[in-house]
């Protein structure tokens, strides 16, 4: 262990996804200081990998890269990436934070990102960030528009042949790196920890994430994307341009089989958002949405779904019963219609995707705070008719999907609240 | 101290003898695996008004920037051009290296020699390092040519005033006032509580509206940094950014004025009011709205469900009217306009009164009419679930069918084509019709159009952009809480209301608010007065003819400017020039890049 760093805040912000990254900024900006602790080696969360985001379609990393940025260079927010908040102890009116930076195995003050270790790596591996469809190097930046740019050696995969440490300008790569404590003292907390999807195993008859072409609505976001693994779509199996395209929603919730009866609120809005951009990549495929309720409830919502219709994009109010394939990987849906013609159907296409719901990211009653969870896991708060983000733990606020599943626009109205409750607090101590 | 505009101190360095240093970027071989630095760097060097030309392998770094700062301790640089990356980068942070200095940060040029050279003329290294010599020439020029800028600064109210004193009013002015703040609230109404005064048993406590309301007005009343003003008829809005102010009359008949740095604009919604013999609404007195049904089951007694004497023993609930309405289905609304958007609460509200009619009087029957189910919030598809045990019959039809409602003596029938049952036309008899309303804005046509506030299709105030600025409106200064803005329930109001004093307490946390520098600038001796300019300016009272000294002269409110240039295009005698990007300085850059 390196020695031990101590920072003193007025908040704690545990996560930088698009909440964590606003209620920050929101704070600072008003004159708090803050620390923020990312578990990834990138502030951005989920956000930053997304494609284009709903109703408006503009670029995500458009909207995500500027809080990124104000975030990195505000001289009030400090930011620790790659790390891990172990336990948050309560004295007194003081939140105590023991964290773990992880070792990226290279000098951080010293690294310039210039890349040179990167390019020299002879070990590929799966890129997580590409949802594996693409490869990244034992030792490389998590990707392009990460804050920091620094890279990360993966040690477990790393064959020590020292070509890093030799093209290294700044000798930097350090083999031995070891993890480092912090200590973060702060008044208050919120706790932005966000999601994560409903894993494709958690439906047998969904073929348990076995089936290659019924992929998850986050790798279909990073087929979609202008950076994405390919440059366009394709399917996993073959590498074949897919012609027929299908959506199966509430693949993960309001379904009480796998324990999720709650609706996700995003997944129909996404859902609709990837049809417009494959049909706009895939002019001539065909592309069907089997729903239960199309739930395009935000503003510019139904105008949104009003499109996708007018495009040709097919919905289909209907049940999916089991997934299966053919020999060629071409997953077949059995559907039963709920309007129509009602008889079982078995239907092929040639790329599912499993439009999944939220979980929470993070057990955060793991730090005792006393923050109530709700039967999901989600953070429940004290009232949400006066507040909504005071929670029972005096101190400790909740900004975006950590309350529950909500989309980008109410996440990020969310987090400036979570700010404002987190700055009243501390001005009263 | 009204409307005073106060210019920071600026440091004198301008007087002195320019002197350029112009550092160059390698970016880690970025730069300068294409681009020959040394010889970028030599060409600087001869060029004139450069006294120093360095390159360095990364300028950005802590040792760059003490390169630089040591320059202008040692060698009087009291100007810089950067030769780097993007300016959207790092201009920033050169910007604070001459600041650290002791120079005026405007006094620097960044020029992207990686983006536009090195980068996209991989395969020409010498037309590229023609290229980047060429670029940092013209902002040797530019850099020669500008002046010193402060940033703008408007002394601000630290007063914010909140329109509408609602449950997203009062949440607005108490998060204001928690950060210190002090809080006006105007309410147009002899109460606080806005709509929620007038509702029953609410999703998602089961509290009554009146109560959710009650509890928030006891802290605004406890909090010595709220004022509120009731029965306020509010004639005029006006100012600018942290100089607002907020006339109206009082309920007594007085009159008063409010001053305030920031507006939260928390108005608030209507419910859509059906047209005559919508349903037969209007029409057939056994056809209500949601609201009015709410009301009615609140004054109903124990055992008996009863409207107008009568026992209602069945009922039938419509979703969707007046929203999500669809070109040549539905009437327009009085402005031409349909209703195409979702009011997001009613399915939620309609299966919570649903529950609550089971609850209470299990023999009703229900049938629940809809298009789509949205309870999208957490606990609210429990609402569904439990109102499809309890037997409530959910018959679904599709845009194009619209239900049709007729009444004779035998009794109120409502005809749906269900898609459901595979499209057969059902007939079901009820004692009672609710009409599951939508939200429509409240009228604030005179406020808006003194502010010329913006407002989208669907008539709601505008937000700037959804996910960037969510509660500003391009308005500067202004805010929107609530249901103003979108149909939300309350703890979403709640949300966005806290989120909208947030924004209020960033602009106002210094006494002035400070604004960029790059505004329009008038000489006045070029100046004719001919008018043109006021005319291209998109922006209220930025740009407006007035006299002085005799003259008719274009005058600029920087406060309200937004350094667009669009005055500067057509000004006949090069009068107007934005600060910091003049016409002199883009002559001079032209010619320096077209120089043989």
């Amino acid at each position: 262990m390196r020695e031990l760093e101590k920072i003193e805040v007025d908040t704690l912000v545990v996560g930088s996804g698009i909440a964590g990254l606003q209620a920050a900024l929101d704070l600072a900006d008003q004159g708090y200081s803050v620390a923020i602790v990312e578990k990834a080696p990138s502030i951005g969360g989920k956000m930053i990998s997304l494609s284009k985001v709903f109703p408006t379609l503009d670029c995500a990393s458009c909207i995500t890269t500027p809080r990124m940025a104000s975030v990195s260079h505000h001289p009030r927010i400090k930011t620790l990436t790659y790390s891990t908040v172990d336990a948050i102890k309560r004295e007194g009116k003081t939140f105590t934070a023991s964290v773990t930076r992880k070792p990226r195995y290279i000098d951080e003050k010293e690294c310039i990102s210039c890349k040179r270790c990167e390019e020299v790596c002879p070990v590929y591996l799966p890129d997580e960030y590409e949802q594996g469809l693409g490869a990244k190097k034992t030792i490389s930046i998590p990707f392009t528009n990460a804050i920091p740019q620094l890279p990360v050696m993966h040690p477990e995969h790393c064959i020590r042949c020292g070509a890093c440490a030799r093209a290294c300008p700044k000798d930097c790569i350090e083999f031995l790196q070891e993890p480092a404590p912090v200590e973060i003292k702060a008044k208050a907390v919120i706790l932005a920890t966000g999601y994560e999807t409903t894993p494709m195993t958690a439906k047998k008859q969904y073929g348990l994430g076995k089936l290659p072409n019924v992929i998850s609505p986050m790798a279909a976001e990073r087929l979609l994307a202008p950076h994405g693994p390919y440059g366009r779509v394709l399917r996993p199996s073959d590498g074949m341009v897919p012609g027929s395209i299908a959506y199966v929603q509430c693949a993960g919730s309001r379904d009480k089989s796998i324990g999720v009866p709650y609706c996700s609120r995003v997944c129909c809005m996404y859902a609709i958002k990837q049809a417009i951009l494959l049909s706009g990549s895939l002019p001539i495929a065909d592309i069907t949405i089997y729903y239960m309720d199309i739930r395009a409830f935000g503003k510019g919502y139904e105008q949104f779904y009003n499109n996708a219709r007018a495009m040709g994009i097919n919905f289909v109010k209907a049940k999916v019963a089991r997934i299966t394939e053919d020999e060629k990987h071409n997953p077949i849906l059995r559907i039963e219609r709920q309007e129509g013609d009602s008889a079982p159907a078995e239907v092929k296409h040639e790329l599912v995707v499993l439009s999944q719901g939220l979980l929470p990211g993070c057990d955060v009653s793991k730090f005792n705070l006393g923050a109530g969870l709700n039967d999901f896991g989600f953070v429940q708060l004290s009232d949400e008719t006066v507040s909504s983000a005071v929670t029972a733990g005096a101190g400790v606020f909740a900004a975006g999907v950590v309350k529950g599943p909500r989309d980008i626009p109410d996440s990020v109205v969310d987090a400036g609240s979570a700010a404002m409750e987190a700055a009243s607090y501390i001005r009263k101590l | 101290m009204d409307e005073k505009i106060t210019e920071a101190s600026s440091k004198d360095n301008y007087r002195q003898e320019p002197k350029v240093g112009v550092y160059v970027c390698h970016c880690g071989g970025n730069i300068s695996d294409i681009i020959d630095v040394k010889a970028v760097a030599a060409a600087l060097a001869k060029y004139p008004g450069v006294a120093v030309a360095r390159e360095y392998a990364f300028m950005c770094s802590s040792n760059g920037q003490d390169l630089i700062a040591e320059d202008i301790k040692n060698l009087g640089i009291n100007r810089t051009v950067v030769a780097a990356c993007s300016p959207s980068l790092h201009e920033l942070t050169f910007r604070n290296v001459l600041q650290r200095a002791g120079v005026n940060p405007y006094l620097h040029e960044h020029i992207n020699i990686r983006e536009q050279a090195s980068w996209v003329h991989k395969a020409d290294h010498a037309g590229a390092t023609a290229k980047a010599i060429k670029l940092a020439q013209a902002g040797v020029e530019k850099v020669l040519r500008k002046d010193p800028l402060n940033a703008i600064r408007v002394a601000a109210e630290p007063r914010v005033a909140v329109i509408g004193g609602g449950v997203a009013g009062m949440r607005a002015a108490l998060s204001a006032a928690g950060k210190g703040l002090e809080a006006v609230i105007i309410e147009k109404a002899p109460r606080l509580g806005g709509k929620l005064l007038e509702l029953g048993k609410m999703y998602p406590s089961g509290e009554e509206g009146p109560a959710i309301a009650g509890k928030l007005e006891a802290l605004v009343r406890a909090d010595k940094k709220i004022t509120v003003h009731t029965g306020a008829d509010i004639d005029f809005v006006g100012g600018f950014v942290g100089n607002f102010k907020i006339n109206f009359k009082n309920a007594d008949g007085t009159s008063s004025q409010v001053k305030a740095g920031a507006i939260i604009m928390a108005t608030g919604y209507q419910h859509y009011k059906p047209a005559q013999g919508e349903f037969g609404y209007g029409e057939d007195a056994n056809v209500v709205t949601l609201p009015e049904f709410i009301s009615l089951m609140k004054n109903s007694p124990a055992g008996r469900l009863e409207y107008s004497g009568k026992e209602i023993k069945s009922l039938a609930l419509i979703h969707c009217v007046g929203s999500r309405q669809v070109e040549g289905i539905h009437k327009p609304q009085a402005d031409g306009k349909i209703n195409d958007y979702c009011s997001r609460v009613c399915c939620s509200s309609a299966l919570y009164a649903a529950n609550q009619v089971k609850d209470k009087y299990p023999g009703v029957r229900i049938y629940d009419v809809y298009r789509d189910i949205r309870t999208y919030g957490m606990q609210h598809e429990e609402y569904y679930d439990k109102a499809s045990k309890d037997g409530v019959l959910f018959l679904r039809h599709n845009e194009a069918d619209q239900p049709v409602v007729t009444s004779d003596r035998t009794g109120h029938t409502v005809k749906v084509k269900d898609v459901l049952t595979w499209g057969e036309e059902l007939e079901v008899k009820a004692d009672l019709i609710v009409l599951v309303t939508g939200m429509m804005p409240a009228d604030i046509s005179l406020i808006r159009s003194q502010m010329k506030m913006p407002v989208g299709a669907d008539r709601f105030l505008q937000e700037v952009h959804l996910k960037l600025r969510p509660v500003e409106m391009a308005n500067s200064g202004v805010f929107i809480a609530g249901t103003a803005q979108y149909p939300m329930d309350v703890p979403e109001a709640m949300a966005a209301a806290g989120t909208a004093a947030a924004k209020a307490a960033i602009l106002l946390a210094e006494p002035d608010i400070p604004l960029e520098p790059f505004v329009a600038v008038v000489d006045e001796h070029k100046c004719t007065g001919c008018g043109l300019c006021p005319a291209e300016c998109s922006y209220d009272g930025a740009l407006m003819m007035s006299e002085k000294n005799g003259k008719k002269i274009a005058v600029v409110n920087p406060a309200l400017c937004k350094g667009c240039g669009a005055c500067v295009a057509v000004c006949p005698t090069r009068a107007i020039n934005v600060a910091g990007w003049t016409l002199d300085q883009f002559d001079a850059m032209v010619e320096a890049i077209a120089k043989e």
